[in-house]
């Protein structure tokens, strides 16, 4: 029942090694390794971002289909294409 | 001398020009408000000299290049204008991402300075900032400011430096190594070479200079509050409440009764007019300036409590950080029809006025969603189509509130629906787009400033009262009293009048939808000035001085009477409400449109589509409202559904075009 109150707000946490933010787990910090994306505009928007490889990104909740995430001391919500793109480990 | 505001979204840029010019420019609690850039002269209480201090506040940006086109403003501004000097406006609590555009102006040589702003919330989290260090570090002067408060805001302080540092040179805080750049062989390396250099100084800076309690990256209070505000199931019926409140206050509750006073003053002053002309004056004259102009200009002017008490509602809403999740929850629902979350923001704001709802589509990056909700935005009833919603709810369907809810929740229907048509009528259905959106943090919205932009707007509504409105409804008096050998048309010929013959063949037009008498499709007409002139025109053409009952408690005064005068059944009055609500919005909306589409074709097609859109949807309402009343189908069904008939086809037509040019689905999920 706890279990099914927390799965409905997000809550849940996931075992297995993630490789990108879509896995990731909530509340968790990462470096990021890759940005997977033929966009380059998006790309280069992400580094202005100061969200490219080497940087350490969180996973703050997720929202509705929307994960939230902290960069340098911001607050972004991203999709699930775009938390694909992000690799991490 | 010219200062240019310059920082990242959502810093305060226009809060601090707003203080420091005395300007009323639009604020809100999310990134993206300012889209384009705004003059102003520097309040003489800030400015000890007596040369005139230009003060130029620029949209938001992350960086030197621009990703969306608001953002290439400022980069424009900065490199090809050349101000004296730049404040760059940093938010205290976002150092480290901040910085780095910091470092990117001081680059270009001309001397910044930093106005640390939201200092007051550095005290809540506890950070300790080292202002002496940074300014040694960063080769420029930081001043701590609260662009918020009016006193002890840190302002003087902040005018006084950058006046002294007018016309002198700016030194660059950091180098790009050169083994680095000779190591980078090509262009777009060597930028990204020097990007990268440039957040390993800002780190470093950061680091030397800040002393953190609080990690952003720590679940918060405000991250608890959004898993109810922006969870997958609440947060729609959350979104609802909140605008069923802002739209039942100002439109069922507060905004009626303050409308109800504020008209006892217009009755009063038409008495007083009334009387003061007596017999002496021409019955014409008087006729026009009676029933023309107070009596056309007050059944408009007498909405304005409704509309002011809206926008308040509207601007705390704006201020207090809820766009932003209003963006998270409806992604998903958006995304499944080609737009996305952000599309949502530009149809808030479009609920008070289409044209800043249209404008605000800049943000989009992504051509055809911005162009899509450039189009849809309008369906969105404005502040202005509130008197005609308020007009035919009160005397119809005796003020009942499901009609004005349900106008708002078909203007989102024909919002979701238009945008599936588009997406497929470009051949988009399966292209893939991203979606990212700073979540700024919640704060108690400012009632002074809701005050202001409430003031606002008021008053751009008196003056549009006063002088497009007003010189419609003059124009419409004339015309409907002469005919075409400018001779007064006498009683029982009203048909032969100029605003009757111009009308008629129009209105011939609207027979299938319920309502083809030739004053409706006049005041429809007028409707494309300002949607207002609806009820002016209405008021005019019937010779009802006010809608609104000053005695009872009520909207619209002897509502029987008034639908009695129209002559129309309630299923037509329903669909003339429908069509005037989502046919092309007015002239202005649709000069906003033009200028975010930057394409004929588009605009053409868009206004067609919001045409096509108001006759097939009053026709629907009217022919199933008439069927379910009396039992069988209104007048004109034939014609009607063949046009209605046509349209469909050609948009059938246009999608499967659209889906033929369409790139097939990509098979598996890149992971």
């Amino acid at each position: 029942m706890v279990g099914l109150f927390a799965n409905a707000f997000g809550l849940k946490t996931r075992s297995e090694r993630p490789t990108s933010l879509e896995s990731a787990a909530i509340g968790e910090t990462y470096t990021i390794n890759s940005i997977e994306t033929t966009d380059s505009e998006m790309k280069h928007f992400l580094f202005t971002l100061g969200c490219f490889e080497g940087e350490r990104v969180t996973l703050v909740s997720v929202l509705s289909d929307l994960y939230v995430i902290s960069v340098k001391d911001a607050r972004y919500s991203i999709d699930r294409e775009l938390a694909s793109a992000i690799g991490i480990d | 001398m010219k200062i240019a505001l310059a920082g990242n979204p959502n810093s305060g840029k226009t809060t601090l020009f707003n203080a420091l010019t005395g300007s009323q420019e639009k604020v809100g609690n999310w990134a993206g408000v300012t889209i384009e850039k705004k003059f102003g002269t520097l309040k003489s209480k800030y400015n000890p000299t007596k040369e005139a201090i230009e003060i130029v506040d620029l949209p938001g940006a992350y960086s030197m290049s621009p990703f969306t086109s608001e953002e290439s403003i400022t980069r424009a501004f900065v490199v090809d204008e050349h101000p004296d000097v730049i404040i760059n406006i940093v938010d205290a609590t976002n150092l480290s991402r901040s910085l780095f555009f910091t470092t990117q102006l001081l680059d270009l040589g001309i001397p910044v300075v930093v106005a640390l702003n939201k200092t007051d919330l550095l005290t809540r989290d506890q950070t300790v900032l080292d202002i002496k260090g940074l300014t040694n570090r960063m080769k420029c002067t930081f001043v701590k400011t609260i662009a918020t408060k009016t006193q002890e805001n840190g302002l003087d302080a902040l005018i006084k430096e950058a006046m002294a540092k007018g016309g002198q040179k700016q030194a660059t805080p950091f180098q790009v190594p050169d083994e680095a750049l000779k190591a980078a062989q090509y262009d777009a390396k060597i930028a990204e070479t020097q990007d990268r250099a440039r957040y390993d100084f800002v780190k470093e800076v950061v680091r030397s200079v800040e002393k953190r309690q609080v990690e952003n990256r720590r679940e918060t209070m405000q991250d608890k509050v959004d898993r109810i505000v922006a969870h997958r199931w609440l947060g729609i019926p959350i979104f609802g409440a909140v605008m069923w409140l802002v739209f039942s206050v100002s439109q069922t509750h507060l905004g009626p009764f303050l409308a109800d006073t504020f008209v006892g003053w217009i009755d009063a002053f038409y008495g007083v007019v009334e009387g003061a002309m007596g017999d002496s004056v021409s019955p014409l004259l008087s006729s026009l300036l009676l029933d023309g102009v107070i009596g056309g200009v007050g059944a408009v002017v007498g909405f304005l409590p409704l509309i002011m008490v809206l926008f308040f509602m509207l601007a705390l809403l704006e201020d207090c950080g809820y766009m932003a999740r209003v963006a998270v929850v409806m992604d998903r629902f958006l995304k499944r029809v080609g737009l996305s979350g952000k599309s949502i923001i530009p149809m808030v704001i479009g609920t008070g006025c289409a044209i800043p709802g249209i404008m605000a589509t800049r943000t989009i990056k992504n051509e055809r969603q911005r162009r899509t909700t450039a189009m849809l935005t309008p369906f969105m009833p404005c502040g202005a189509k509130l008197p005609v919603i308020a007009l035919f709810s009160g005397a119809f369907f005796s003020d009942a509130a499901w009609v004005g809810t349900t106008m708002y929740f078909m203007g989102i229907a024909l919002i979701i629906f238009g945008a599936m048509i588009v997406v497929r009528i470009t051949g988009e259905k399966n292209k893939r787009t991203y979606f990212i959106m700073e979540l700024p943090e919640y704060r108690f919205p400012s009632i002074k400033r809701a005050t202001l932009s409430m003031l606002d707007r008021g008053k751009a509504f008196i003056i549009k009262a006063g002088t497009i409105i007003l010189l419609c409804n003059a124009l419409v008096q004339v015309m409907q009293t002469f005919n075409w050998q400018f001779q007064v048309v006498e009683e029982g010929m009203e048909s032969t009048s100029i605003l009757a013959s111009i009308a008629s063949p129009f209105a011939v037009l609207l027979i299938p939808l319920g309502f083809g008498a030739w004053q409706l499709a006049a005041a429809a007409i007028t409707g494309f000035i300002a949607k207002e002139n609806v009820v002016g025109t209405l008021a005019v053409v019937y010779g009802i001085t006010n809608f609104i009952d000053t005695d009872a408690l009520e909207l619209v005064s002897g509502s029987s009477s008034v639908a009695e005068i129209m002559g129309l059944t309630s299923a037509a009055a329903l669909a003339y409400l429908v069509f005037n609500l989502f046919t092309p919005p007015c002239f202005a909306a649709i000069g906003a449109m033009n200028a975010e589409m930057e394409n004929k074709k588009w605009l053409f097609g868009g206004i067609a589509f919001q045409l096509g859109t108001g006759y097939v949807t009053a026709f629907i309402v009217y022919q199933v409202g008439t069927l379910l009343t009396t039992g069988s189908v209104g007048t004109g069904f034939i014609p009607g559904i063949i046009v209605v008939g046509v349209m469909i086809v050609a948009v059938i037509a246009m999608m499967r075009r659209g889906d033929r040019m369409a790139v097939p689905k990509p098979e598996a999920h890149l992971a």
